[in-house]
């Protein structure tokens, strides 16, 4: 029995079908018009990708001094970060930022498991897990820096539950500082994490999943064997996103919780380009540590994306 | 055909109608072209982070406007630990506004080639309205070429709570005047539970209101000439000394805890400001002045004194630390230089001044600015008191790279992660570093 609703779309369907496949037979008999589908989206990654990553890259080999007019000094910018300690010192953050990446994918996608497994309060996390990332990241550094502070709310409650040797100051010691920073970030953008790997995980038909049970499948087993296998262009995407993330969403929340101190501690590759350009006005130095940070992204994401690209075309062949 | 003409020249009339209906709008709005008047009106964009507050821009832009119906402002303002990374850019660029502001000192210098050096006559105007303009000359050097107008006088005090003084056994009416003394006085005030001095470390605030503070005790104003030159070098025992000067508050347990790790606008001002520390060494216009803390604590509770000397014999140890404020000048690339002008000039003037003085309680340059408009406080007169014998404010004179240095070696002596020698080779390092000291 057809209802009223099923009708209608039915009915739609089939002229936007007829409408579409017109369109489509029209669009395909001119001459380039693939050329001419892809040419927006061309002119949006020349316009506001390529042109400027070219720029940058020709003004890494000049030398800026404050506003005066630029010479050009060729790889000069370049060899002189050899000899940076603090470049070569943000680096090391940024590697020791890229180790934390476990955590980054295994979190959201334990809590996403919850969820999904309906355990004890996950209707709770389910209608508050997405809340942190709608909060701006430079709003979450304000918040977190009150919260962190020496006599702060964090150490208060410490103190109160009889946990005051883990009352530390947060963003004072020279580890804890990058490794809060790192957690704040964590915080701040778990929740698009178990977003992606729920919409994932409400993919896999239910049959599969049924049948696995039929077939005595445990947890565990169900688990590596079916669930995750499902996912797994979720968890590729995911580790991409979260590999140039932890290198590129910190700005915000460096800016916002420490500006790279103390000392240089929660000093970030990124932090330094701003530093370097706009407080130094030191343009064509800080436009070089952008294109090796480009660079350095480039390679931390390349193996994932790799990955992708040929699970992705094995898929496409089976 | 005739029926088909007609129904072909109608839309076309009708687009040629909304195309001309359409530019005599834009025209209308780009020109703002005054019915009554019939002068065009001619738009400028000032950048700022408006110092003082909201009130006093509203107000000082409609007073502006008002005296010059041709002349429309519009104002974009950025919160000032965000204005270089919007200056930037329009810097970069040559592109934006008409007129933007700079802090006095090294800070508009290095940013020269984005502005206009002012003319002869914007020259006679700010030497007969100012106290001073020297701070937004080359060298601070009226000689040289000046490149805004300042309308405020700047420099650094040290707040006092008199209420928690009292508590404190101390007597407010005499603030300690050396740092020997300031220790005895921290002593009792932390016996109460309250900070002494709350501080903050992050950003430029170490070497604008303390650096300069500590450096009175071991420079002269020759020394301070030569730190602008860059020919004075931090390993020279008398900044070794002031960067000593510096560990030493922070070591002696007077600040706040958390002092390494936040800013001192807002977070340690705010300390101050809710009760809980004592001292503050802050400014004595724009925010964080007098008026602030008297809005917050009660005027009778704010004292303002010198920061407490650490060689009472200096010669510059009883001085200011004074310097103009905000300066304002029009960019190199303003296609509205004459509008832009008229502006400068209304800021070097006596309304202008007037409405500083009454909006933000704040010290004007303006030679005759009625002394009677000034609210009654307690610390103002204290303050009135202290600036007459200014010196050179030497934390204007330290290059980006330098500022940096100070607050992030600060930082890190207070946590006991570097000593006070490779502080000073950090310093130096950043001297050296700085284009505009070479």
């Amino acid at each position: 029995m057809k209802t009223r609703g099923a009708t209608w779309r039915n009915s739609s369907s089939e002229t936007d079908k007829s409408f579409f496949w017109i369109l489509k037979k029209r669009i395909m008999k001119f001459p380039y018009a693939g050329y001419l589908l892809t040419m927006p989206g061309l002119i949006l990654v020349i316009e506001f990708k390529l042109i400027p990553l070219i720029n940058g890259f020709l003004l890494s080999m000049q030398n800026t001094r404050g506003f005066e007019d630029p010479k050009f000094i060729g790889l000069g910018n370049y060899s002189r970060m050899l000899e940076d300690p603090v470049v070569q010192k943000t680096f090391l953050h940024a590697l020791i930022l890229v180790c934390t990446l476990p955590i980054w994918i295994l979190l959201p996608l334990i809590l996403a498991l919850l969820i999904f497994q309906e355990s004890p309060g996950w209707r709770f996390f389910r209608a508050t897990y997405f809340l942190p990332y709608t909060i701006a990241p430079i709003i979450v550094g304000i918040m977190f820096r009150q919260m962190l502070a020496p006599e702060g709310p964090l150490n208060s409650f410490l103190r109160a539950i009889g946990l005051s040797s883990f009352a530390l100051a947060w963003l004072q010691g020279p580890t804890s500082a990058l490794l809060s920073i790192a957690s704040v970030a964590l915080w701040s953008f778990f929740g698009l994490g178990v977003l992606t790997y729920l919409s994932g995980l409400s993919s896999i038909p239910l049959d599969i999943i049924e049948a696995s049970k039929l077939d005595g499948a445990g947890f565990w087993r169900m688990l590596f064997s079916v669930v995750l296998p499902s996912i797994k262009p979720m968890l590729g995407y995911w580790t991409v996103l979260c590999s140039s993330g932890v290198l590129i969403w910190m700005f915000p929340l460096v800016y916002a919780l420490s500006q790279g101190g103390p000392g240089i501690s929660t000093m970030l590759p990124e932090y330094l380009v701003f530093l370097t350009t706009f407080q130094f006005l030191d343009r064509g130095y800080g436009s070089a540590i952008g294109i090796v940070l480009f660079l350095f992204v480039a390679l931390i994401t390349s193996f994932s994306v790799r990955y992708m690209f040929q699970a992705g075309t094995r898929g496409a062949k089976s | 055909m005739k029926e088909r003409f007609i129904l072909k020249r109608k839309p076309r009339n009708l687009g040629i109608s909304i195309v001309v209906a359409s530019l005599t709008m834009s025209l209308a709005t780009v020109m703002q072209i005054g019915p009554s008047s019939g002068a065009p009106v001619t738009t400028i964009k000032v950048l700022s982070w408006e110092p003082g507050n909201a009130k006093f821009w509203k107000n000082t832009v409609a007073a502006f406007e008002k005296a010059n119906p041709t002349i429309k402002v519009k104002m974009q303002n950025v919160p000032n630990n965000q204005y270089m990374q919007v200056q930037g850019p329009y810097i970069t660029s040559k592109s934006g506004p008409d007129i933007m502001a700079n802090n006095a000192g090294l800070e508009i210098a290095d940013r020269k080639s984005a502005y206009l050096p002012l003319p002869k006559s914007m020259l006679a105007i700010a030497k007969k309205n100012l106290v001073s303009y020297s701070g937004a000359c080359l060298g601070f050097n009226p000689k040289n070429p000046c490149y805004g107008i300042p309308f405020s006088y700047q420099g650094n005090v040290m707040y006092y709570n008199k209420a928690l003084l009292a508590k404190a056994g101390l007597d407010p009416a005499n603030p300690p005047k050396t740092m020997t003394e300031f220790g005895a006085a921290c002593k009792a005030i932390k016996a109460t539970g309250n900070t002494c001095l709350a501080l903050g470390l992050q950003g430029q605030f170490p070497s604008y209101w303390d650096f300069p503070e500590i450096a009175r005790n071991y420079l002269t104003e020759a020394d301070m000439r030569n730190v602008l030159a860059g020919k004075l070098p931090w390993t020279d025992p008398k900044m070794v000394k002031v960067l000593q000067g510096l560990a030493t508050v922070t070591s002696s347990g007077w600040t706040n805890s958390d002092a390494p790790s936040i800013a001192m606008l807002p977070d340690a001002a705010n300390q101050f400001s809710s009760g809980k520390a004592a001292f503050a060494g802050t400014i004595i216009s724009d925010a964080v002045n007098w008026q602030a803390f008297g809005a917050a604590l009660g005027d009778e509770n704010v004292g303002a004194m010198l920061w407490p000397s650490i060689v009472p014999t200096a010669p510059l140890a009883n001085s200011f630390s004074g310097i103009e404020g905000s300066v304002y000048g029009v960019t190199a690339w303003s296609k509205n230089r004459a509008a832009s002008f008229k502006f400068l000039e209304w800021l070097a003037g006596p309304v202008h001044a007037s409405l500083w003085v009454k909006d933000v309680g704040g010290i004007s340059l303006y030679r005759n600015v009625d002394k009677k408009a000034l609210p009654s406080s307690p610390a103002l007169a204290q303050i009135l008191k202290i600036i007459a014998k200014p010196t050179l404010h030497v934390g204007v004179l330290l290059s980006s790279q330098e500022t940096d240095a100070l607050s992030r070696g600060w930082q890190q002596v207070a946590l006991g992660e570097i000593t006070v020698a490779e502080w000073t080779a950090s310093m130096q390092a950043a001297l050296e570093a700085s284009p505009s000291k070479q």
